[in-house]
């Protein structure tokens, strides 16, 4: 009796615990590397994109492609009344099981953007297969279109998106907005989402056709989108993101550019390293005030007139002329989010929370109407503390002799 | 021979038992309460453990040879006694709703969504049933490896996820109050309930009496080391509000973990590290409901039970979380009471039993030390 009993268990932990329940093959799914979301032809309804990798033709480094379909994704439309039903249509024409966990951007277009995203915030974190640390944007395009449009080195659309960011940190033209920081900037009582720009920009030039320059569309990170609450309400350019960036990212370093004192025509750039940015606000008599200091060393690595570091008089001019260009860009930003927007995507309502936890929970409601309000004094130095490897300017040596 | 373990053994089983529904079920709970300072709130309820746990071990001190259910026994006699082990009984079948809870939602919403509840339940009733069979010195050697494998998972979580920590999300401190946070941490004491009512079953079988208090403390504190990490990084990572949308914040924290390009999403790292101690929990609160059971209807040996035992636990576990909706409420609501209700009210009242029949319980004890 006990054999059975110990064979009928064994027999029953075989088919329970081996963990087949739920499985799925890898050769049955459609691996999604990007997703684009539309306005559907429908009032109030979507279009989904995915765009699916082909294995077999997405080579790798070690081999031919072998699909012999010559190309490395298929591009997938769906719609419905939500984002659930549009993914459904897309497995009524998919052959595999449509997963989402190697997604790696959520293309949003800016014309649903304005009508609100709460319910894509919503199913993109409420589904257990996506990555929390998926990009998402926006893009003026349709983000059907971005999301097939092959760029740079890489075969698949999506990793290219995901490069973009990776290895952007180097342009500060566009923030990087991964989907658990919109979740997190939309849920908050203080602070407003912003979400990363996209655009398709002709900055490649066809081996076929060198002579027509470029001509070929490629994606472009081209600044960010600014929310209120779930709409988008406005857009900062690339050079006013930099500044953005400042306020909500931890940037090491940019690069300013600024004419040279002597040389109008000509350019010197300075590469801002060690950037220390700190917000700090201030109450007094019922008014609410911050200022934004902004701290960095700089290295000369570019100039375009004859400059040297043991020329003090030259650095300090440099140095004037970096900080005023960069008071006057986050001045710029600063006010623009402020009295254009109106939205505090600067995070200025968490700093207030965070040093006057009294007096924020009498203004978190009207938050919204007082940050407009709010005085912001910007402070910048730069000091400039090496030029690289040269020591001398970088003169003619016929023009020396001649003088000489 | 009596089943002993080593002090260390009791220590580890304190830390996996609170360690699986604290990090998560427990940290999402509080933080809709009082966002930001889930980690104050951790903080107060592990004192407040602490004090309940000094409670505990005083009174097994006073009859170090049996266990909370045997010494009011001595002190009251055989009903008193079957009254406390059916008082015992209830507070782990109503701990392995939120025990079961921790267990599905871990795994049956993060990695197969489609399968049946009932499945997750007949697995940790295999699992479990076949563990407490060998007893509790093979569960408390388990707990040991748990203790390095929760380490493990920290570590990793840590290296997955400072660079997106913001201190601004942790401050100000007591933005509900300071009333709201202690009443918030009434959440963590349900899982310090556990190890202390478990404390009270197990003490006798843990070898060295005289470092009890030592060994209960240290375990205390290094699981509040283990879990106080968890609330400091949901909401400096997530931020609070995030942390209080998710029942398991724990696994959306992990979801989000990355190290590098190629070592991210950490659920199944998070399951691998963590399994040992939610299966110490199912273990444990197997071990000691049979453990009741067996006092309740007076036999000698638990093992005659562990079948229908596991069965209504299991029952009431897949009956709690085949509805999400009840699970939640439970584990938020009944469960506080029943656990805080419980985990003050018994060990208290048999101190207070044992000072009134001081005289009665010394016999006892005598008469068994002659045994």
């Amino acid at each position: 009796m006990k054999r059975y009993l110990k064979w009928s268990l064994l027999l029953i932990i075989i088919l329970l615990l081996t963990g087949c329940a739920g499985k799925r093959e890898l050769n049955d799914l459609a691996l999604v590397m990007a997703v684009g979301i539309d306005k559907g032809e429908e009032e109030n309804s979507f279009k989904v994109t995915a765009q699916i990798a082909r294995p077999a033709d997405a080579r790798g480094q070690t081999g031919a492609p072998s699909g012999q379909t010559g190309e490395p994704i298929l591009t997938i439309v769906g719609q419905g009344e939500s984002l659930f039903d549009a993914i459904r249509d897309l497995s009524s024409f998919t052959t595999r099981n449509v997963f989402w966990a190697h997604n790696q951007v959520i293309v949003i277009n800016e014309d649903l953007a304005k009508d609100g995203i709460a319910q894509v915030i919503d199913f993109f974190t409420r589904n257990p297969e996506l990555r929390m640390r998926t990009w998402v944007v926006i893009t003026p395009e349709k983000a059907s279109t971005l999301v097939s449009t092959v760029t740079g080195l890489e075969l698949i659309p999506g990793e290219a998106v995901n490069k973009l960011f990776r290895y952007g940190e180097i342009s500060n033209v566009a923030p990087n907005t991964q989907i658990m920081d919109v979740q997190a900037a939309y849920l908050s009582q203080s602070s407003q989402p912003i979400i990363a720009r996209v655009t398709l920009k002709e900055v490649m030039v066809s081996n076929k056709k060198p002579e027509k320059g470029p001509t070929i569309k490629q994606v472009d990170l081209a600044g960010a989108g600014v929310f209120q609450e779930d709409r988008l309400v406005g857009i900062l350019k690339p050079e006013e993101t930099r500044a953005l960036m400042l306020f909500t990212e931890r940037l090491q370093s940019g690069v300013v550019t600024t004419p040279c004192t002597s040389k109008p025509e000509r350019t010197i750039s300075v590469e801002l390293r060690d950037q220390m940015f700190q917000v700090t606000p201030h109450f007094k008599g019922s008014q609410i005030s911050f200022t934004a200091e902004f701290d960095s060393l700089a290295v000369v690595v570019e100039a375009g007139c004859p400059f040297s570091i043991d020329d003090q008089e030259q650095v300090t001019e440099v140095e004037k002329a970096v900080e005023k260009k960069l008071k006057k860009e986050i001045e710029t930003t600063v006010n623009k989010v402020q009295k254009e927007y109106k939205t505090d995507v600067l995070e200025l309502g968490k700093v207030f929370h965070n040093d006057y936890p009294g007096y924020w929970k009498q203004v978190a409601d009207d938050w919204e109407e007082v940050f407009p309000t709010v005085d912001i004094k910007v402070s910048v130095n730069v000091e400039i503390k090496d030029s690289v490897l040269l020591w001398e300017e970088t003169n003619s040596g016929k023009k020396e002799n001649s003088a000489n | 021979m009596k089943v002993q373990i080593s002090n260390g053994m009791f220590m580890a089983l304190i830390i996996n038992m609170i360690y699986a529904k604290a990090i998560g079920v427990t940290q999402g709970s509080m933080a809709r309460e009082v966002g930001g300072d889930i980690w104050i709130s951790t903080l107060i309820a592990t004192i407040q453990g602490g004090v309940i746990m000094f409670l505990v071990i005083f009174v097994i001190r006073r009859m170090p040879e049996g266990d909370l259910i045997d010494q009011s026994a001595r002190i009251l006699g055989k009903w008193f006694g079957k009254f406390v082990a059916l008082i015992t009984f209830i507070f782990f079948l109503a701990a392995y709703g939120p025990v079961m809870s921790t267990f599905v939602f871990h795994l049956k919403d993060y990695f197969l969504p489609e399968a049946p509840t009932l499945l997750f339940i007949l697995a940790a009733f295999l699992i479990g049933t076949y563990a407490i069979y060998f007893g509790v010195e093979v569960i408390a050697r388990m707990a040991l490896i748990g203790v390095f494998s929760i380490i493990a998972l920290n570590i990793l979580l840590m290296l997955g996820s400072l660079s997106e920590f913001d201190i601004r999300e942790l401050r100000p401190t007591f933005q509900m109050g300071f009333l709201r946070t202690v009443w918030a941490s009434r959440h963590h004491n349900t899982d310090w309930a556990m190890a202390t009512i478990m404390a009270g079953i197990i003490l006798p079988m843990v070898a060295n009496k005289e470092t009890w208090g030592k060994m209960g403390f240290a375990g205390i504190g290094y699981g509040m080391v283990f879990i106080i990490m968890w609330p400091i990084l949901e909401a400096g990572v997530l931020s609070p509000e995030t942390a209080a949308q998710y029942i398991v914040s724990c696994m959306q924290m992990a979801r989000s973990a990355q190290i590098g390009y190629f070592v991210h999403r950490y659920e199944m790292i998070m399951i691998a590290f963590f399994a040992l101690s939610i299966l110490t929990q199912i273990m444990m609160s197997l071990l000691c409901a049979s453990v009741a059971m067996q006092k309740i209807l007076g036999l000698k040996d638990y093992r005659k039970v562990i079948l229908p035992t596991a069965i209504i636990l299991h029952a009431f576990g897949y009956w709690i979380n085949f509805d999400k909706n009840r699970a939640v409420d439970f584990l938020e609501g009944w469960w506080v009471y029943i656990s805080i209700g419980v985990a003050v009210g018994l060990p208290f009242l048999i101190l207070v039993m044992g000072f009134f029949f001081k005289k009665k319980l010394k016999k006892e004890v005598v008469a068994e030390e002659a045994k």
